[in-house]
């Protein structure tokens, strides 16, 4: 998993920011590191698994804000906090909104490691799961009006004949979207159509 | 001792003036007002007293004033009745007045008390967090350069060129930190005392103005000990009635903390050869077993929203002026604090 991630850290303190990504290379993962939020906004994200290593107390834009405009940025990393002072509310809203870590520094090593290793597998799922989504998508999206209309009384469970009764056509032509329907979602069986509607309606 | 005498003495020299005001008001003529004069008596007994023996002191001279009308059978009785009532006036308004101005007097000493303590923990607060901050990013940056470097030695085979990059990191970060630590230390050092020659009783006596309040409301008794005539000291006198203002205050929040129902601070100076002493006693909490040794240290306390930094400044204030402070338990109850200040010699005296 370490060979196609990458994380970014921002820290306005240049010796925390080196030894940051000494560690991390250290350890054979890649890193990003900027000064200021503003920084890491002109450089961009790149289009893998990554986590956000964040400082709280910074000149310009505090890390605690930058981590509350990010959803409206459209930015979805994990993100971790890491700061010379910090007090229990401070970390508990920090966590409340979301952030998986927020450690003290100085910090140790490993914890620090986890959580970023932690960070990079829910980027992964999280990319994964939106990848699937669209595919998904794209396959439903291919079937046609009528097929549609089949295959959601389909997963409801009901048989062939009631599908014809309800959507006012023969049996046969019910028969053939049914098969087109399990051909085009590339679904084996009906319980495997089933999952493919659920996550479906889970990720539009 | 000598203060309370003084007082005294005061006291009775007012009451002669008062029997000859009553004297006089009374064989003249209702014509002449001497009662108005009642007002002066008020007025210079006013500082001695507290509000409610002020209130009577008035009520006296009132009763008097009617007194002297009724004894007097001489002149105009309408002019005597008005100028009976005039004087009556007289005292009340400025009775009235003095009460009205002591109470804003020692509204306006709270406010500005209670502001002093906030600025200072306020200060304080921000001092330490941006402490904390300065130095925790050079050690965080020690701390994971450590951990690098040891995972570029686990390498096989052992990175030594970035391990070596590492060590050389840490080396700069530790400089950085040490330069911090110098910095704030330079900074709780504060200015170097301004030394001059002053009469110590006098310095003590100005803390005890503004503390008289604060222990007046606590019901704390005050015994002082503070003989005339000691030889001047050579301090820096703000920075020692800092230390006695601090002293103060502790001994009287330990009263408050303990239920002991003698309350009562203790206050005495003397001079020990080149020396001059002062100790402060209190029958308040008193110093629990085994954290005497503490008491001194920064950041040491034992009070819930306390900094532990008052002690720990107090010492650190009597060594720059070349004394030693030092505390002890009493029995059967309380603490006792002492310091010491340099007699100033001859060649100070200016």
């Amino acid at each position: 998993m370490t060979d196609d991630c990458v994380v970014y850290v921002i820290d306005d303190d240049s010796s925390v920011r080196a030894a940051l990504e000494d560690l991390l290379a250290s350890v054979g993962i890649r890193v990003l590191a900027f000064d200021t939020t503003t920084a890491f906004l002109t450089h961009g994200m790149e289009d893998v698994p990554g986590c956000l290593v964040l400082d709280v107390r910074m000149p310009g834009q505090s890390g605690i804000d930058f981590h509350r405009s990010m959803a409206g940025l459209g930015i979805n990393l994990p993100v971790i906090f890491i700061t010379g002072h910090g007090d229990i509310p401070m970390g508990v809203d920090a966590i409340k909104h979301g952030a998986i870590e927020f450690l003290t520094k100085p910090f140790n090593d490993q914890t620090l490691l986890d959580a970023i290793q932690n960070g990079i597998s829910m980027d992964q799922e999280r990319r994964r799961t939106k990848a699937e989504g669209l595919a998904l998508h794209t396959l439903w999206s291919s079937l046609s009006a009528g097929e549609q209309d089949v295959a959601r009384l389909v997963v409801r469970g009901l048989l062939n004949k009631q599908i014809a009764a309800e959507l006012n056509v023969s049996e046969i032509t019910v028969k053939i979207r049914r098969a087109q329907v399990m051909r085009k979602m590339d679904a084996q069986t009906l319980p495997d159509l089933v999952r493919l509607t659920e996550k479906l309606a889970l990720s539009s | 001792m000598a203060m309370q005498l003084r007082n005294r003495l005061r006291l009775v020299l007012l009451a002669g003036v008062m029997a000859t005001l009553f004297i006089v008001d009374t064989v003249t003529n209702y014509e002449v007002a001497a009662a108005v004069f009642y007002t002066i008596i008020i007025l210079t007994a006013a500082p001695l007293l507290t509000r409610r023996t002020l209130i009577l002191l008035a009520t006296l001279c009132m009763a008097l004033t009617a007194l002297s009308f009724v004894l007097t059978h001489k002149g105009n009785l309408p002019t005597g009745l008005a100028n009976m009532s005039v004087s009556i006036i007289a005292i009340v308004m400025t009775t009235w007045l003095i009460l009205k101005m002591d109470a804003a007097r020692q509204d306006a000493q709270d406010a500005q008390a209670k502001l002093m303590r906030v600025a200072r923990i306020k200060g304080l607060e921000g001092l330490t967090t941006s402490i904390a901050h300065e130095i925790n990013q050079p050690l965080a940056a020690i701390v994971t350069s450590g951990n690098a470097c040891s995972h570029w030695l686990a390498h096989d085979p052992p990175n030594l060129d970035r391990a070596r990059q590492a060590l050389e990191r840490i080396v700069h970060d530790a400089g950085r930190a040490s330069t911090i630590v110098a910095r704030i230390r330079s900074l709780s050092r504060g200015e170097a005392p301004h030394k001059t020659v002053f009469t110590f009783n006098d310095a003590v006596q100005e803390i005890i103005g503004v503390s008289r309040g604060e222990m007046e409301r606590h019901g704390i008794t005050l015994e002082l000990e503070l003989p005339p005539d000691q030889p001047p000291v050579h301090a820096d006198r703000v920075q020692i009635q800092q230390v006695i203002g601090n002293l103060l205050l502790n001994a009287i929040e330990a009263i408050i903390s303990s239920t002991n129902p003698v309350r009562t601070i203790h206050m005495a100076s003397d001079v020990r050869g080149n020396v001059l002493r002062l100790s402060i006693r209190d029958s308040g909490v008193g110093i629990p077993a085994g954290i005497r040794n503490h008491l001194f240290e920064t950041f040491w306390t034992t009070k819930e929203d306390g900094m532990g930094i008052g002690l720990s400044i107090s010492r650190t204030l009597v060594e720059a002026n070349g004394g030693q402070i030092s505390a002890e338990p009493v029995e059967p109850w309380g603490a006792l604090f002492c310091f010491t200040v340099p007699v100033a010699q001859q060649d100070q005296h200016q």
